[in-house]
């Protein structure tokens, strides 16, 4: 029989921003709905988050950060991904982002920004629809 | 007897109402599961007004901690008080961009000594010129490197309003040693005596492990600094607060309402034993405990019963449990009462915090103290987003202390049947989580398994499971949210002073800024201070604050003094509870 292979996410929080709700609020959620996911806990590097994401084999990424550090973490991600030529896991972010960021992080390579106030079925729906197959 | 009867016949037609009148209204109108409360004498069978309530300013400050209420008169020349401090909990970017930010707000006529918020970098304990520090520095709050730079951010505050005549908040808890040792050296440059200074720290560390995340070492040796505050402040700073005690922060991570209650009095507990272990008389110390706020909620009723629960289970604490004399030991020392808490906030029609704000305002006043509207609407917009927000969240508050006369009168819910069932409702659930803690072994030991953590994040999720089926109900976000809804916003008209400009250049100016102090600075008396400290910092005896005052005096880096420590006490890194 063949098992349907679970989507697995890694959330993590880049830098020093201790407001970690959102994030357990959001493995939870994932979690009921059927993914696998890891959380980092706080305090990571872009290097340590790409790096427990590839050793994982994760499909997802997502980045919360409310300190304003975003502009320079989140790129790093990216950045770091495509060195190690796994662009194809999906980038996703939350937390305080201005929306005027917004623009400059999907650029970037940021798939999408989930605000507060995101139902976790927007999240859910939109990560089975953009993760790679 | 006579009474006894009467609640017998109140119970005994309450229970024909409940069948007869009640249950049918409550098919009718759909709500047969959760039909509308009423709440009768019967509930309150042992109630006892001088035990459980008593007179306000007095044991055990149910009513509320003073005798009349706390709102200033300003038809009599009281200055106003309420948010307007010198510019309410603010800084940013470099200390110059923070000094010339109070310097422009005082022409606003904020008044009063600032209410500092610093960096994520000098929250933690690490240095401006760390290159893991890139794209921190200076962004929630001001960087605090050395001496330096508080010498910088007080001058903009001299003469009418020097060190001697204003109270500083420091929000700063891992490193609030160090920060308080910055403001000692300046009060001694400046000649001002330590007698004179008022200034609360945060100095709040276990919430840190909890819910806020600026942590450096592990509980235990956390604590040993705590203690060395705690002995030192109440021998030589008679006018600075030992601790700002969060409740507020353990709920904003999402804890129950009960949960926070016992978290936060665990922790208070936790806090004053370290003060008895260090042989520090009660009534000396306990006085100078504050707490910084507690949670919030738009459930009004709730956040009323909660304030009263949480004043009476701290005198009892206090009094019961550590043998206090003094009356003023009791009493909870708390700056905002019943408020909706600022993750009450909805991003969507952000106006709507406005209304929210009023509320908790309302639930302010109702809990025993005077009202704030607070936050100010703009809250989940962003840092520095709106001037006029907090104009608005002020004249609500002002409203409320001035045109309503609630404020007249202390506790009107006193005696009311709902309130005192739901207050002992409220403190007998906290108690039975303290005793839970207790048997843990305490605050630090339920820290250091991770139990208070994951109950919060529990908490957290199913909230959020509450909000994402409907149960919990928010106006604009997961209710009334059609297209024929208005989006009602809003703009801003006046530039808020801090400058987007200058918070994303602050991190190159003072990374500058701090080299120039290294290196002008005399760095053979560094390296000495800084062995000073690793030998006394490996002696649980030793109290490390006059070396934090040496230390500061030699402008040494926070970090420098900090990785010294790191070295002796370890790091926490264990936060993936879950």
């Amino acid at each position: 029989m063949d098992e349907e292979k679970k989507i697995r996410v890694i959330i993590a929080k880049p830098g020093l921003d201790g407001h970690d709700r959102g994030a357990k609020v959001l493995a939870f959620g994932l979690r009921d709905h059927g993914m696998e996911v890891i959380y980092t806990g706080r305090r990571q590097s872009a290097e340590k988050i790409v790096k427990a994401a590839l050793q994982e084999d994760v499909d997802v990424i997502g980045l919360s950060c409310l300190s304003g550090a975003h502009l320079t973490f989140f790129p790093k991600v990216i950045d770091l991904l495509k060195e190690k030529k796994a662009e194809e896991i999906l980038v996703i972010g939350g937390g305080i982002i201005p929306d005027d960021h917004i623009p400059i992080l999907k650029e970037k390579g940021i798939s999408e920004i989930f605000g507060p106030g995101t139902m976790m079925d927007e999240i859910v729906t939109y990560i089975r629809e953009h993760v790679r197959k | 007897m006579d009474n006894d009867k009467k609640l017998e016949e109140v119970k005994k037609v309450r229970k024909v109402w409940e069948e007869k009148v009640r249950a049918p209204s409550a098919k009718r109108f759909r709500m047969e599961d959760r039909p509308t409360e009423f709440h009768s004498p019967d509930e309150i069978p042992d109630f006892d007004f001088l035990r459980d309530v008593g007179f306000p300013g007095q044991y055990p400050y149910t009513a509320a901690p003073y005798a009349v209420s706390l709102v200033p008169d300003i038809r009599r020349g009281s200055k106003p008080g309420g948010l307007r401090r010198a510019g309410g909990y603010s800084g940013y970017g470099t200390p110059e961009d923070t000094r010339d930010y109070y310097l422009e707000m005082k022409k606003l006529n904020w008044l009063g000594g600032p209410n500092l918020a610093q960096d994520l970098p000098t929250q933690c304990g690490y240095d401006s010129d760390n290159p893991e520090m890139e794209g921190e520095v200076g962004k929630v709050g001001v960087a605090v490197d050395t001496l330096r730079d508080f010498e910088v951010i007080f001058e903009a505050f001299t003469e009418k309003q020097e060190l001697d005549k204003i109270a500083t908040n420091v929000t700063n808890n891992a490193a609030a040693s160090m920060m308080v040792s910055n403001y000692l050296s300046l009060a001694d440059k400046r000649g001002v005596s330590w007698s004179k200074l008022k200034c609360t720290p945060q100095n709040d560390i276990l919430k840190e492990f909890v819910s806020r995340g600026t942590y450096i070492y592990p509980p235990k040796p956390s604590m040993r600094m705590f203690r060395d505050s705690l002995v030192f402040f109440t021998e030589h700073l008679p006018g600075i607060n030992i601790t700002s005690i969060g409740g507020y922060h353990i709920r904003e991570g999402g804890a129950s309402r009960e949960e926070e209650l016992a978290f936060a009095m665990s922790i208070g507990i936790a806090y004053l034993q370290e003060g008895i272990n260090a042989g520090v008389d009660i009534d000396d110390f306990a006085p100078k405990f504050t707490f910084n706020g507690f949670g919030g909620s738009l459930e009004v009723y709730k956040e009323i019963a909660f304030h009263r629960a949480a004043r009476r289970m701290w005198a009892k604490i206090v009094k019961e449990r550590f043998g206090a004399k003094n009356p003023n030991s009791m009493r909870i020392r708390v700056p905002i009462f019943a408020h909706i808490g600022c993750s009450s906030t909805t991003k969507q029609r952000a106006l709507n915090n406005l209304s929210r704000g009023v509320v908790g305002g309302m639930a302010g006043v109702l809990s025993g103290g005077p009202p704030m509207a607070f936050p100010p609407y703009d809250e989940p917009l962003g840092l520095g987003w709106s001037l006029e927000a907090r104009q608005l969240a002020e004249d609500a508050t002002r409203i409320l202390m001035y045109e309503t006369n609630m404020c007249d009168v202390l506790d009107p819910f006193a005696g009311s049947y709902f309130m005192e069932a739901l207050t002992t409702e409220t403190e007998e659930a906290a108690w039975k989580e303290i005793d839970r803690i207790e048997t843990m072994g305490g605050a630090v030991k339920a820290i250091e398994t991770g139990y208070m953590q994951q109950a919060v994040s529990r908490s957290a999720a199913d909230r959020q499971k509450k909000i994402d089926n409907r149960e919990t109900l928010l106006v604009g976000v997961n209710c009334f949210t059609e297209d024929y809804e208005l989006d009602v916003t809003t703009s801003k008209m006046i530039e808020h002073p801090y400058s987007e400009e200058n918070r994303y250049a602050a991190e190159q100016k003072q990374i500058t800024n701090l080299k120039e102090v290294k290196r002008t600075r005399d760095n053979r008396e560094v390296t000495r201070l800084l062995k000073e400290l690793e030998v006394a910092a490996k002696d649980e005896s030793k109290n490390l604050m006059p070396l934090f005052i040496d230390l500061s005096k030699a402008y040494a880096s926070l970090q420098e003094q900090c990785d010294v420590l790191r070295n002796i006490f370890g790091e926490w890194t264990t936060d993936s509870f879950l």
